[in-house]
């Protein structure tokens, strides 16, 4: 059986490991996206290796860290960055460019720099593509997340693993329905985010 | 690095032959019933459209839940084994191939569906004669989006009794074997990487062939 | 699904007291028509003024709120909608063969699920191209998009002859057409109207095609019926001023004396020109590419003839050069009378010819049918 504590730290456990890696990843993949706006050979690689990656089962992700890096915290944010980045890029990408060229050039005409242009017009644009992408890159950390208690991260994934050991159902739904609400959480809040950068839904 | 002699011997160690019959054998079962549901379950929610997004929403949520989770919550049900993991993959499929079944059936564009009507085909001739083809293209993206899905999901039936490549990966990161990890982890991997660039093949071709001009 | 045939000819169409209402627009108001077997009526007016909407009742496309429609007597209400619509060939201005199929699957795809077999559907698919003009062993197993706009629109018509109709709706069938082409399929059209006899509702939008091909043409505006009558009784008792509009919108026909050839021609295209040591085989490419049917033959600057696709495709030797297979054409000067070369060409079966001035083509000149009646 498992006590309410336990349950309660691997929560915690759990959600430190998930928002850490989605802060790092949102960190580490804007100035790649901007990057790739100039950079026609970066996009390619990015978009080339995010396909590639994306097929990928996360768990021979999340196996192949051990050789390298061993157990713990840092391998399983590494693996869960290496899915969780890329739908980041490529969504803060897309909409970097699916910009009106128009208004770019306005916005010189009036006299922004370029740093200005950036922070005010591309970024905000970018804004409901960005906030998806990370909404899909917070899922699947979640979800990975439970993955890498196999590699000592702890979280919601050790009470499921201690489960299994002995077949005990109770164990094993008291780590994966909080994994499952989290997940939920994660949707709904990211789901209300994205509205509120989207132009036209600003008001509510 | 590893040699081919060591490869090799990790490779018959862990029984890997094997165990990629076993994965690959779960991966055909689940995709193939994933289509047969996500497509049939697309064609039924484009002919009763009002039932469209009570269901996509439904599996959008389904969507977000861990794959562990998942297949844990399917445990107490379906017992160890391939069970949950292949009943897993499947709910996880229906959504990319359903979504795209109906998107598709509902994007034809309208000229070939007025023809088809003006010509004399009846709703259900039209259904199997041009709207189903002429989504084709579509229906295989979302296929192929499954495909990725199975491919993950049957990864992680090693750690519920279901055999597969995971098994050997699980075993590996119990006993830290780091060449027995890595040849699985690296295997796996390709074997995702190379079915994933075969449907996109294929996909492309459908579009060749059926796509609009 | 097999049907049954629900009639071999059409005696006569009623269309009486139909109303169709779009919320509070009416599309189509209390009107009264009547297609005389075996003839072509056309029904044009401005756009949005419901002859789209009046077609698609006929074979129940759209379910008329009020009155009815009968065939041979019989309320089309009565008549499942399937079975009615494979006895109604219908064909529209895009066309719409399904990309997916071959031009082969496209024609036989009625026949098909009707039950014919193998042997006679591709029977069928090869007659029905050789009747437009599409040798059968080149078209067949290629896909819509490698044919040229003209050649998709043969096999369009090919299609909705499939079953054998006893009639026929046409909406725009040559309105994406470009005006040389479209005058060209009109004349083959017409070939085809008088062989197959058939009773025929044709909308279009360009009055020279219906006064062209029409027996009869119903002018609507507005939803309603304005006026009906052969092509005659239009231009010399037209029912208003919209009327007298559409009809003469040029007023060419009640000055037809004064009127000069240079009125009447196209304007001149490089697109029209091959030279003359083209190959044959090449020349139906470019042609096909062009979205040509026929093409003017030049040796440097010197004009030989012309060439059409149609026979360009018959004659299969490889090799032979457009300068052996170029066909003799009428040329006239802009200010030749317009009198003159319609009757000139008429009497030589002709149906372009090329403005010359002085050495240079300025135009192309196709024949006027209406005018021709006229004078
Ligand atoms: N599905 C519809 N819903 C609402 N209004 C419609 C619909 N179909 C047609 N209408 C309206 O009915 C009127 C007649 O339309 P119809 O398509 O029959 O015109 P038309 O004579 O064929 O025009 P065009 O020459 O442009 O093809 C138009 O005002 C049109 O806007
Ligand atoms: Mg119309």
């Amino acid at each position: 059986m498992v006590v309410l504590e336990t349950v309660i730290n691997a929560t915690w456990e759990h959600i430190v490991l998930v928002y850490t890696t989605l802060f790092v990843s949102i960190i580490v993949s804007i100035p790649l996206a901007f990057g790739a706006v100039y950079s026609k050979k970066l996009e390619f690689v990015i978009m080339k290796f995010a396909n590639l990656v994306q097929a990928v089962p996360s768990f021979a992700v999340v196996a192949i860290m051990v050789p390298f890096l061993g157990i713990g915290f840092t391998p399983a944010v590494v693996a869960i960055m290496l899915r969780a980045l890329l739908p980041i890029i490529k969504n803060t990408y897309i909409g970097l460019s699916n910009i009106d060229p128009a208004l770019i050039d306005y916005a010189e005409g009036v006299g922004l720099s370029q740093w200005q242009i950036h922070r005010y017009i591309r970024l905000p644009n970018a804004y409901p593509a960005m906030f998806a992408g990370i909404k899909f890159a917070g899922i699947l950390a979640n979800s990975i997340a439970v993955l890498t208690a196999f590699i000592g991260s702890g979280g919601l994934g050790e009470i499921i693993f201690q489960g299994l050991i002995g077949y005990n159902t109770s164990t094993l739904l008291a780590g994966a329905i909080p994994a499952i609400m989290l997940a939920i959480l994660i949707d709904t809040t990211f789901t209300i985010l994205e509205k509120k950068v989207t132009p036209g839904h600003s008001s509510e | 690095m590893l040699s081919i002699q060591a490869i090799a011997n990790v490779w018959e160690r862990n029984l890997m032959t094997m165990r990629t019959i076993e994965h690959l054998h779960m991966f055909s079962i689940a995709l193939l019933l994933s289509i047969i549901i996500g497509v049939s379950v697309g064609i039924f929610i484009y002919m009763k459209p009002k039932t469209a997004n009570p269901v996509l929403n439904f599996l959008n949520i389904v969507e977000t839940i861990p794959d562990l989770a998942l297949i844990v919550l399917l445990l107490p049900i379906l017992k160890l084994g391939a069970g949950p993991t292949i009943a897993a993959c499947v709910l996880y499929s229906i959504l990319p191939i359903a979504r795209n079944t109906y998107t598709g059936l509902k994007n034809v564009d309208e000229q070939y569906t007025y023809v088809a009507q003006a010509i004399g085909l009846s709703p259900r001739e039209a259904l199997l004669k041009v709207r189903i083809p002429m989504s084709l293209p579509l229906i295989a993206g979302g296929i192929r989006i499954a495909l990725v899905f199975c491919m993950g999901v049957v990864t992680l039936g090693g750690l519920v009794a279901a055999g597969g490549l995971g098994t050997v990966l699980q075993n590996g990161i119990q006993l830290y074997q780091k060449d027995a990890i890595l040849v699985a982890g690296l295997w796996t991997g390709l074997l995702a990487v190379l079915l994933d660039g075969f449907a996109g093949l294929i996909e492309k071709k459908l579009h060749e062939r059926y796509g609009t001009w | 699904m097999q049907t049954e045939r629900l009639f071999d000819r059409i005696d006569s169409i009623q269309l009486k007291g139909i109303t169709k209402k779009y919320g509070e627009g009416f599309a189509v108001k209390d009107l009264d028509l009547e297609v005389i077997g075996g003839e072509l009526l056309i029904l044009i007016g401005p756009s949005g003024s419901g002859k789209t909407t009046t077609l698609r009742m006929i074979n129940r496309m759209i379910e008329q709120d009020e009155g009815s429609v009968t065939i041979n007597g019989i309320d089309t209400k009565n008549v499942d909608p399937v079975r009615l619509r494979r006895n109604i060939g219908y064909v529209i201005q895009n066309i719409g063969l399904f990309p997916h199929m071959t031009i082969g699957e496209n024609i036989g795809l009625v026949p098909k699920l009707e039950g014919w077999n193998k042997k006679e559907i591709e029977e069928r698919v090869k007659t029905l191209l050789e009747f437009v003009s599409l040798p059968p062993d080149m078209f067949m197993n290629r896909y819509p998009k490698q044919l040229s706009g003209g050649q998709q629109q043969r096999v369009g018509l090919a299609r909705a002859m499939a079953m054998d109709p006893p009639l026929f709706l046409m909406d725009e069938p040559f309105g994406a057409l470009d005006p040389i082409l479209r005058k060209q399929l009109q004349k083959e059209f017409l070939k085809i109207k008088n062989e197959i006899n058939r009773t025929i509702v044709f909308v279009t939008h360009d009055i020279e095609e219906a006064l062209v091909l029409g027996d009869r043409i119903a002018i609507m505006d507005q939803g309603e019926l304005v006026q009906v009558g052969p092509p005659e009784e239009l231009i010399f008792n037209p029912a208003n001023e919209l009327v007298a509009d559409i009809v003469d919108n040029q007023r060419k026909f009640k000055h037809m004396d004064t009127l000069k050839v240079k009125d009447l021609m196209s304007p001149f295209e490089d697109k029209y020109v091959l030279q003359a040591k083209t190959e044959a085989c090449d020349a139906v490419d470019e042609m096909t590419k062009r979205d040509l049917e026929t093409a003017f033959v030049f040796d440097e600057d010197a004009l030989l003839g012309q060439v059409e696709i149609v026979d360009l495709m018959k004659c299969r030797h490889r090799e032979e050069k457009l300068s052996e297979l170029a066909k003799p054409i009428k040329t006239f000067q802009p200010m030749d009378s317009v009198a003159f070369a319609l009757s000139e060409m008429k009497n030589s079966g002709e149906y372009l010819a090329i403005v010359m001035n002085s050495k240079h083509p300025v135009g192309i000149l196709v024949s006027d049918e209406v005018l021709l009646k006229l004078i």
